[in-house]
């Protein structure tokens, strides 16, 4: 098979008249330095490609599970007033993490490129990108401590980004000052704990959230220090999703399980490498950031050896700024059972995944009906030209983008998993507990990103909705030509009508990313319970968030006014 | 493995291979295509490649090469409006608060932090007319015009487009790091990425604590 790469060289070769336009894919590496910005046009695709890579020839890393710590050898100790309900979640699994800078072998093509070592550089948790997958139980909280401990502004290698950091955990229904609030950094030399009560929203099962994924959250340098490389994966389990395929506990979903094994997480981050094999951004581009390489799991579209049985990938879309529509290259099926992390009600089949920046997928893929012997990729088949967003198109033949290859190796064992006609109940909707109507406009002005007309200003609060109330919001896009994946932290939204239209499908879930199209329109359903404090509303596409397309909004403790009875105010 | 040798090798390296591949490929396929436009770029700093080669006067006459002299190892504010586009959007009076709080707080603008506003109008704006522009708003740094074609090259290099251009760009280009602000944003956060992308003496994390507890 031609790669994407080859063929655009060769086209650039025959056609000498190539439109200037998109000088940067057909113009040679050795000119692009010579080249003027061509006017009128913001485009990934004038900067220099990444250096040759060999896809599929790398083996995809499987993150371990991150190891307890004894907390008595935490000091100082955990500080219970630093947390709301501290007390009545106390931490049973404790965990430390450090924050370095070092090199990570994408791909060995890359790290041999390197003079500084061998791998490409990167910011990194305890040594690894992605870092360590937090394993926890609904019901088990949790402590982790993060120490900053990359180099000083002007000693640190990478040289974009800010080597401040604040750890979001998406999208846990975590207190606001363990939820890495922009502000709420930690330089280097310093900490910051973050502790995670593992509570099911208002106390209630179905509001079970399954795969997360842990990421910088710094004010303004969000994207790029995740491009860096601090983001990794969670998964959050409970008596109905154990993640054990063999549960003797006849309500459990048996899902393929266990982690690492037959349950894995796969993280997309789209990296472009410079000469040397690092990773390089234009700091310049306030649309969006494109990588021309797909990484699975912080490898250059690596492979992973599978047995001819059900697996269950969680798939998080790492961003900056990609969307992506993933495929398999014989365009089998798959089965969604969950969207944005949380279970659906029931499986629902596809034979593609669109996603947005921060969306998550999991899929079920039944590799039983290959040979041992037989290998089948991933690809994506969405295009994508520039940070705005997805042009519409789809990528085809060998200009579809390898992610990652499967090899069917021999079964190891039996696969007492399933694919359960039934999987969560969502939770009830009662629109009689609606108090108050907000809408939020995502707009374009002066060169940055907007909401409702506002550029970011971490005093100024949106919204305060009470604590125990429910409203409904209204995401708009504004813009034409430009996709917006808003995210709200904390709280999970269902979709009641989009573009005037009840969900469907993967739709039907609950949500924590509106990946809104050119135009489009979200009406969604929130409740506001168990914590008060500050949280953000972004946009996703993480260069977009660091251009001031943010808001802060404020549970605000309800002093006891009446509400409710379809009543609606502001 | 000293982190100084490393970095110096890095540097070297990277500063080296554009020049000689420059040199030593010619670009046929931009050579013979009009469509595509050559011209030189600043070399020797972190993102010197970003941006033209280009001499440009400030309100008072003075020349400067934009890069070499005006960006190159500094702390800079770059902010860009015009004598026209002050009256639909103004910028000014903000970022004179800006330059008071850089003052206070964190180092001499025009020593330690350096301000500049680039006209997005060089074919009206004269350094005369820029000059009276900043007297009026009582702003003290510098105000650049020049070549339409030079100024436009340097809008492109900041994204700048169109003829109002409401961000505020702030860099360090000893470390590389840049961010920006909306130049309209109360002055206190766009100061205070100033102090953040601060080496030395000069580095704050914050100006005012937005810790939670």
């Amino acid at each position: 098979m031609a790669k994407r790469r080859d063929v655009l060289k060769a086209g650039a070769m025959a056609a000498a008249s190539a439109p200037a336009i998109f000088g940067g894919a057909a113009i040679p590496r050795a000119a692009q330095a010579q080249l003027c910005r061509p006017e009128g046009i913001r485009s990934p695709m004038t900067e220099p490609d990444s250096p040759p890579v060999t896809p599929y020839t790398t083996p995809v890393y499987i993150p371990p599970a991150m190891s307890p710590v004894d907390p008595a050898s935490l000091t100082p100790p955990p500080d219970p007033n630093r947390h709301q309900r501290f007390d009545e979640f106390r931490p049973v699994k404790h965990y430390v993490q450090r924050l370095t800078e070092g090199l990570w072998n994408y791909h060995e093509q890359l790290s041999a490129l390197n003079p500084l070592g061998f791998g490409s550089l990167a910011w990194m948790f305890n040594g690894a990108t992605p870092g360590e997958t937090l394993v926890a139980r609904y019901g088990e909280p949790v402590f982790i401590r993060r120490y900053n401990d990359l180099p000083s502004t002007e000693n640190a290698l990478i040289p974009f980004g800010l080597p401040y950091f604040t750890t979001h955990l998406h999208n846990a229904h975590t207190a606001s000052e363990s939820d890495g609030f922009p502000m709420d950094f930690a330089g280097p030399g310093e900490f910051w704990d973050y502790h995670y009560a593992m509570l099911y929203a208002r106390n209630n099962p179905r509001e079970a959230l399954a795969s997360l994924w842990y990421h910088d959250h710094m004010a303004d340098f969000t994207a790029t220090n995740v491009y860096a490389g601090l983001s990794a994966m969670a998964i959050f389990y409970d008596d109905l999703d154990s993640g054990d395929e063999n549960d003797r506990n006849p309500h459990a979903l048996r899902l393929p399980g266990t982690y690492g094994k037959y349950d894995n997480y796969f993280i997309l981050h789209d990296v472009r490498f410079d000469q040397f094999g690092n990773p390089s951004y234009n700091i310049f581009d306030t649309d969006g950031h494109l990588g021309d390489l797909i990484t699975v799991n912080r490898k250059v579209s690596p492979y992973m050896e599978v047995e001819p049985r059900k697996y269950r990938f969680r798939i998080v879309d790492g961003g900056p700024s990609r969307f992506y529509e993933l495929a398999m290259s014989d365009n089998s099926e798959m089965f969604v059972i969950a969207g944005d992390g949380n279970l659906l009600e029931e499986p629902v089949s596809v034979t593609s995944l669109v996603m947005g920046p921060a969306n998550r997928q999991d899929v079920i893929i039944d590799f039983s009906r290959y040979r041992v012997g037989d290998s089948v990729n991933m690809v994506n088949i969405m295009e994508q030209v520039n940070g705005q967003g997805p042009t519409g198109r789809r990528l085809e033949g060998p200009n579809r983008m390898p992610v990652m290859q499967f090899r069917i190796k021999p079964l190891e064992g039996p696969d007492n998993s399933r694919i359960p006609d039934f999987l969560r109940k969502l939770p009830h909707i009662n629109l009689d507990e609606v108090v108050a109507e907000r809408e939020w406009v995502f707009d374009h002005d002066m060169g940055l990103w907007t909401i409702n007309h506002d550029f970011f200003d971490p005093t100024k609060v949106d919204a305060s909705p009470k604590q125990g109330t429910a409203e409904i919001w209204t995401f708009r896009n504004a813009g034409s030509s430009w996709a917006h994946p808003v995210h709200v932290h904390f709280e999970e939204f269902q979709v009641l009508e989009w573009n005037g239209r009840p969900p469907t499908g993967v739709l039907r879930s609950r949500k924590d990313v509106a990946t809104l199209g050119p135009n489009d329109v979200a009406r969604v359903f929130y409740r506001f319970d168990d914590f008060l404090g500050r949280y953000p509303i972004h946009c996703h596409n993480n260069v977009h968030e660091d251009n001031a397309m943010m808001g802060r909004w404020d549970i605000v403790p309800d002093n006891g006014g009446h509400h409710g009875g379809g009543k609606w105010h502001r | 493995m000293k982190k100084t040798t490393r970095r110096n090798f890095l540097a070297s390296a990277a500063a080296a291979l554009p020049v000689a591949a420059g040199a030593a490929v010619t670009p046929d396929a931009v050579k013979d295509n009009p469509a595509v436009k050559t011209c030189h770029r600043a070399t020797g700093g972190k993102n010197a490649h970003r941006f033209p080669q280009v001499i440009i006067r400030d309100q008072h006459g003075e020349k400067a090469w934009f890069y070499e002299d005006l960006l190159a190892d500094k702390l800079v504010l770059v902010s860009f409006t015009s004598v026209r586009g002050e009256d639909y959007y103004p910028v000014l009076n903000n970022l004179t608060k800006v330059r008071e709080i850089i003052n206070d707080r964190i180092g001499k603008v025009g020593q330690d932090v350096h301000m500049y506003t680039v006209t997005t109008d060089p074919r009206r704006d004269t350094p005369d007319a820029l000059r009276e522009l900043a007297e009026k708003h009582g702003a003290d740094w510098r105000f650049f015009t020049g070549e339409p074609e030079d100024i436009r090259e340097i809008l492109a290099s900041f994204n700048a487009r169109g003829s109002l251009y409401g961000l505020t760009w702030i860099g360090n280009e000893k470390t590389g790091r840049w961010t920006k602000k909306p130049s309209q944003l109360q002055p206190l956060f766009i100061a205070e990425p100033v102090a953040r992308l601060a080496t030395g003496k000069h580095h704050l994390p914050f100006l005012v604590d937005m810790h939670s507890v």
